[in-house]
């Protein structure tokens, strides 16, 4: 205690000590509206960044007429319903067409367990990097034969399921599964995908042809699929593609640039974004509020206290100091628990995220918001703890010494 | 010269009739280095005041306090906290021991106020008051008796020139009220300090070179 801050921080901390149920309620909030306000606005950054990295390589997608948005979030990420068929025709004639670089078909329509079975060709595990200078990578087996009824098994089913090289299953039709639609085929497991953190990892890649020919299948699925996925190369080539399949056609809807979409869907959660920051700032302030009257109590009953130490010879801004000290170690709490609140709501967001797309999140990717947030939380604290400590160096050393004589 | 040298001291109070109530009216008080003097008076006389006057507690209306030849009316409150707590040792009634600290840090506060930080005096201070057992007690978890040991040697641990002393023996039984006085008085002129002790107990101040009522030198309205 032989030092100027030894001094301080005993005399806070035994008033964080006095007051200790109602500065941890303060410290909570503290933490809650930290918390909030971090994963509003760290959550929705990393899943937006995550989805547009996720795309699978590609940067456009031709479907059905229908909605951009369902048409990415069924090609690309496998969730939702398709928005209907194409014909392998204009399959064949996009992949011929000037700007295209790759064009990939893809069908939907059956799972497994709940997992949707993905028919495309075999090449796309040959040729297509996923990420710039990755190509899917076979972990165990090999890639299914475009013929064959053969199973090639994204690593988060695999691990989900407990597939294993050699196992047979039989898919079920629909994108949910219900056990009743089960259909005869049976399919082998030849090969297990090496994780991405994309949505690849949640589905089961079959032959293309495998979900045209599956029994059960009405006639159209045949010479049909559900969409191309495909990279386009140059400006101008795209711009045209665009009008042609939007402006001037009615029968498909071509979705380029993609991350234009995935932007344009997270720009409609901005409302909801704002709300919880809302949520957040009142939380903070009824903190800041909690703090200002838990200060406020302490003087008032450590008045006495204080008066002693002016009469040893305590400053009027040694005071002022303690009580700043106080309101310090109730926003610091604060504030580490904000950051714990916040890795564990994004790391429950990620868990979840991945687990209904297999887009995987970053939760832990730090960087100075968190340090600014951190030392926002110890301001405000400061700033609440200005009023008390106006009427700690007020204290009258006379009237708070007990009795006169 | 005098070790504290008061003239023309004045103190008001507003009473709650709105009057102002002069509660401290000296013309001159002298104490000399190393010097005891008991102050005996009723209650109410303004002893206290007067007491919380000579600590820089409070300031006067008009009048000088000097101490060792600085007018304490003359500093600004940071230097008189300072000058207080380097030259000034005071004693409580009720001993006014943080309760959140042990003994040992009870009595290293005033030390390191006044920048006079010597952590084996004070280690020394507690053995002189037969307290070397009680180190790392807390106020609450040592009889009356030993608080205001703790007390006194807080009052001396910086080293003060004059220790001002209210009502010392207040809280306590005749048998502890003299053993707490004897060892006040030992301490005090082991260190050359002068002592100011208000008291009722005549007992108390018997031995002092210096015995006063207090109505005797104020003349309060």
């Amino acid at each position: 205690m032989n030092n100027h801050f030894g001094n301080l921080f005993l005399l806070s901390y035994r008033g964080f000590k006095q007051f200790k149920s109602s500065s941890l309620v303060a410290s909570f909030s503290i933490a809650i509206a930290g918390g909030l306000f971090l994963s509003t606005l760290k959550v929705k950054e990393g899943a937006e960044n995550s989805f547009t990295h996720s795309s699978g390589g590609f940067n456009a997608v031709l479907g059905a007429r229908g909605s951009s948005l369902q048409l990415v979030l069924n090609s690309i990420f496998h969730l939702e319903a398709s928005p209907g068929n194409l014909d392998w025709e204009e399959y064949e004639l996009i992949k011929s067409t000037r700007g295209v670089s790759e064009a990939y078909p893809i069908a939907v329509g059956d799972n497994y367990m709940g997992y949707r079975l993905v028919g495309t060709l075999s090449e796309l595990f040959l040729e297509h990097e996923w990420k710039i200078g990755n190509k899917y990578k076979i972990e165990k087996g090999r890639i299914f034969s475009d013929s064959a009824k053969e199973a090639l098994v994204g690593k988060f089913v695999a691990s989900k399921l407990g597939l294993k090289i050699g196992d047979k299953f039989h898919p079920y039709h629909g994108l949910t599964f219900r056990e009743s639609s089960k259909h005869d085929d049976i399919y082998v497991v030849v090969g297990i995908l090496e994780a991405t953190g994309t949505p690849a990892d949640k589905v089961i890649w079959v032959p293309i042809k495998g979900i045209q020919h599956m029994e059960g299948h009405a006639q159209e699925y045949l010479n049909s699929v559900s969409a191309v996925l495909l990279n386009l190369k140059g400006i101008r080539e795209p711009m045209d593609l665009y009008s042609k399949y939007n402006r001037r056609s009615n029968e498909a809807t071509l979705v380029w640039p993609i991350n234009k979409t995935i932007a344009d869907f997270f720009k409609r959660l901005t409302w909801f974004e704002k709300i919880l920051q809302w949520v957040a700032y009142m939380i903070g302030l009824m903190s800041c509020m909690l703090v200002l009257a838990i200060l406020q109590n302490s003087i008032n009953e450590r008045k006495r206290e204080f008066a002693i130490l002016r009469c040893l010879g305590a400053s009027r801004s040694f005071l002022v100091q303690v009580v700043m000290s106080q309101s310090i170690i109730i926003s610091m709490l604060g504030g580490l628990g904000s950051l714990i609140i916040y890795f564990t709501t994004s790391s429950l967001s990620s868990y979840y995220i991945r687990e209904e797309t297999g887009v995987l999140l970053e939760p832990f990717h730090i960087d100075i918001t968190y340090v600014f947030v951190f030392l926002s939380i110890i301001l405000l604290g400061l700033i609440s703890a200005i009023l008390p400590s106006f009427s700690v160096y007020r204290v009258d050393i006379n009237k708070n010494l007990q009795h006169a004589s | 010269m005098s070790l504290l040298e008061v003239n023309r001291l004045e103190k008001s109070f507003l009473s709650p009739e709105g009057e102002n109530f002069k509660v401290v009216s000296v013309d001159s008080f002298l104490l000399n280095h190393s010097e005891f003097c008991g102050m005996m008076g009723e209650s109410g006389s303004g002893k206290t005041t007067f007491l919380h006057l000579l600590a820089g507690i409070l300031t006067p209306d008009t009048g000088s306090i000097k101490l060792d030849g600085q007018d304490l009316t003359k500093l600004n409150v940071v230097k008189r906290d300072y000058f207080r707590t380097s030259s000034i040792g005071y004693i409580f009634q009720s001993f006014n021991l943080l309760q959140g600290l042990t003994c040992l840090e009870n009595l290293k506060l005033p030390m390191y106020f006044s920048s006079k930080f010597d952590e084996e005096y004070a280690e020394e201070l507690l053995v002189r008051v037969g307290l070397e057992d009680r180190i790392s007690y807390r106020p609450s978890q040592l009889s009356i008796g030993q608080q205001q040991r703790v007390a006194l040697a807080r009052a001396l641990v910086s080293k003060p020139k004059l220790v001002l002393a209210d009502e010392p023996t207040g809280n306590l039984d005749a048998n502890n009220a003299t053993k707490a006085i004897d060892l006040l008085c030992e301490l005090c002129r082991e260190t050359k300090t002068a002592l100011l002790a208000v008291t009722h107990d005549e007992r108390v101040i018997e031995n002092f070179d210096q015995k006063i009522n207090f109505q005797d030198i104020n003349h309060q309205d």
